[in-house]
């Protein structure tokens, strides 16, 4: 045993810059770092979203141009760069990395995760993966010029034979970016698993880190899949191989098969998390308890689970069978089932509550329109038979930007504003947080909205020019775009501010009591660098009228 | 000894024939149990495998073989690595002449102390960092007892030790 040293009750370390930020193993500072990263990383994705409104603003090709001569490489590199960006490099880092570093273990009442320095590795191959992806943008690719102009799907035949080494480096970024995820969702596990506070059953863990447990689940079982997919292709690509090659024996289809295995349970992996942070600030704000709190739990494990079984709704078209076909959209159906179980447990929530409308409740219920908006566009696609038409038109493009990014990013803005006093120990103004919401929420749907209408009237996707006919929406498409991307900037200033000027909060519980109290809100702002190395007690967090 | 010695198991150097007044082994707070991690590895296991039926038997499948048994076995490795970090105990015993605590590591190492339990101090303090910080004084040391129970444990192993010193001293 250790000899007792009362200097060492009151001892604190306080390790430089460089050390703090570089060579972190706690996790508060490696979920900040998370966060700011894929902040940056999000204003590139974002500016490359810009370009594109700007480019399909009026009919006719005005900025990207080669030589005098429309260029439709650029564009496909800009598509390629915003899905591989916000997919593997914003969304999940800030939702699962960020928040999930920080707050999960503060939840269930850990020191820190369970690996803090494979903690760190996580982190820096994030970083490494997220060079590669903006490098693949530069480097030399296909048809004489930079970058990679795939997809983010990384489809072969294309994938196996654009020339350039722009597209190695996109397989070698999701790669990284897939290595940094599954040891991060194992370090989750670990640690959700095994170092949860005394009394702290796996029915009474707070519907955060439940979240967070569901999705490092997922990313357990659907990342693997991917790395084998991408690797395939990389040997397709470089070693003669003919996985996906049909004068090899090779399927093309069957690429498709794997990816969209990986990629319809990343779609809940970039919302769940937001599910989790949606549950605590609608309950703050509603004063009341989480409606329904079991339900709610295996809602998200039913959700989880029946991702992972109704992929090929993604490829209704490539010639399956319609038994295959009417399996994929009943299951796919199915979804909604538990999906609506959360919906309307939040609005439970909500009902008879004394509503407060802070910022971070605005977003919560920004986030339930949208979600909702696109879940039910998400049925209507589910059927095999209007998938026919709508298929690779705008009403898909309108339909995922509802449900994943304008859902999960309002998640994301969510989080920040509900928790940004407890990691900075300032407040941001509630005028500009206010400002911000309304800001983005009039433009993103004013977006996204028309892109129904351009979707019904028959506009295909990941074209840069279109006829005269589509032009209205598509004005009107980009005038919400440029509001949405001033919002963007504007929150920079927002949280620039906030941690230079911003209020100072020294209540731990600064929005007040919580109806489903968490234990970080009984820690200092911002929480020391080590929390509970003494073990919380139920007192501390358990409240029986929650559940 | 000597047979436990011969056997490889770690000698008991306090080993006595009377029975302890007091005998107590504290361990590390652990919230997932041996039958908790099969579930969690079991059903790893299962999601992993739903992948690679469909492709069994073809050359996609060894592309995505490495990457799925790769995910498995470092969840197992984790799991494993975790429990066997917790693997941590401090056995204290008591009797009318003698007090003894072994702290076992969960590198095997021990650590051990013992002092006349007529002239210990048992003390339980409150730091601004550590609430109810417990430590036993005496053969010219201070130790710490139980840094890794939550307060209330050692409010609770504080009363319990403190009433046997009592008894054993009246």
């Amino acid at each position: 045993m250790a000899d007792a040293t009362h200097a060492h009750v009151d001892h604190h370390d306080h390790p430089g810059f460089f050390t703090r930020w570089f060579m972190s193993t706690n996790h508060k500072d490696i979920g900040i770092l998370y966060i700011v990263t894929a902040a940056f990383l999000g204003l590139v994705a974002v500016a490359f979203s810009m370009y594109m409104r700007l480019e399909l603003m009026h009919p006719g090709v005005q900025y990207m141009v080669v030589d005098g001569e429309p260029n439709g490489h650029i564009w496909n590199v800009l598509i390629t760069g915003h899905g591989v960006l916000m997919m593997f490099f914003v969304v999940i880092p800030a939702l699962f990395g960020g928040f999930g570093n920080y707050f999960m273990p503060l939840m269930i009442g850990a020191p820190d995760m369970a690996f803090p320095r494979l903690n760190n590795l996580s982190y820096w191959l994030f970083v490494a993966g997220s060079t590669l992806a903006i490098l693949s943008v530069l480097a030399p690719g296909g048809d004489g010029l930079s970058g990679t102009g795939v997809g983010w799907v990384l489809y072969a035949p294309l994938s196996t034979t654009e020339s350039g080494m722009s597209m190695d480096l996109a397989i070698f970024a999701v790669h990284l970016s897939g290595a940094s995820s599954i040891l991060g969702a194992i370090n989750m596990i670990t640690t959700f698993m095994n170092m949860r506070a005394p009394g702290m059953t796996l029915h009474k863990v707070p519907l955060f880190a439940w979240s967070i447990m569901v999705t490092a689940f997922m990313i357990l079982l659907a990342l693997p899949v991917l790395a084998g997919a991408i690797t395939m292709l990389l040997t397709d690509r470089n070693f003669g191989t003919t996985f996906f090659d049909p004068s090899g024996g090779g399927d093309p289809v069957l690429y498709q098969h794997i990816l969209w295995f990986f990629g319809h349970p990343e779609v809940y992996i970039v919302i769940v998390p937001g599910f989790g942070i949606v549950s605590h600030v609608i309950s703050t704000f509603s004063r009341k308890p989480i409606f329904g709190y079991l339900p709610m739990v295996y809602a998200m494990i039913a959700i989880g689970a029946i991702g992972f079984v109704v992929w090929a709704h993604h490829m209704y078209t490539v010639g399956m069978s319609l038994t295959q076909q009417s399996y994929f959209m009943l299951a796919t159906m199915v979804i909604a089932v538990p999906t609506g179980v959360k919906i309307f447990s939040w609005i439970a929530t909500m009902w008879g509550g004394s509503i407060e409308f802070k910022t971070p409740m605005l977003w919560a219920m920004g986030f339930l329109f949208l979600f909702t908006v696109g879940g039910v566009t998400g049925v209507v696609l589910s059927q095999a038979a209007i998938d026919r038409t709508y298929h690779d038109t705008y009403y898909v493009v309108a339909h995922f930007h509802y449900v994943m990014s304008l859902g999960a990013v309002f998640c994301i803005f969510a989080g920040v504003y509900y928790w940004i006093g407890k990691m900075t120990g300032r407040q941001y103004p509630e005028w500009a947080g206010k400002l911000h919401f309304w800001m983005m929420f009039v433009g993103a749907n004013v977006t996204f909205f028309p892109q129904h209408f351009l979707g019904r009237q028959g506009m295909p996707r990941r074209y840069l020019d279109y006829p005269e006919q589509f032009a209205l929406w598509n004005e009107v498409s980009s005038y919400g775009a440029f509001l949405s991307g001033a919002s963007f900037l504007f929150f920079f200033w927002i949280v620039f501010y906030t941690v230079r000027y911003g209020q100072r909060v020294t209540e731990p519980a600064y929005w007040g009591p919580q109806p489903d109290p968490t234990l970080e809100w009984t820690l200092p702002n911002p929480p020391p660098a080590h929390t509970f190395e003494t073990l919380p007690t139920p007192d501390m967090w358990d409240h029986p009228a929650g559940h | 000894m000597a047979a436990a010695a011969r056997r490889g198991e770690a000698i008991d150097p306090y080993a006595r024939a009377d029975r302890p007044a007091l005998s107590v082994t504290l361990r590390p707070n652990c919230s997932l149990t041996r039958g908790g991690a099969g579930w969690v590895l079991g059903l790893a296991a299962a999601g992993l495998a739903v992948p690679l039926l469909p492709v069994a038997g073809t050359a996609v499948a060894w592309g995505m073989l490495p990457f799925l048994a790769g995910a498995l076995l470092l969840l197992y490795w984790a799991l494993r690595r975790n429990v066997l970090d917790g693997r941590l105990t401090e056995e204290l015993r008591l009797w009318p002449d003698l007090i003894t605590v072994v702290r076992r590591e969960a590198s095997g190492a021990e650590r051990r102390w013992h002092a006349n339990p007529f002239w210990v101090r048992l003390r339980l303090l409150d730091g601004e960092r550590v609430e109810k910080y417990l430590t036993l004084e005496g053969n010219g040391r201070e130790i710490e007892l139980g840094a890794f129970l939550s307060p209330g444990e050692r409010q609770s192993l504080h009363d319990d030790l403190a009433a046997a010193l009592a008894r054993l001293r009246t």
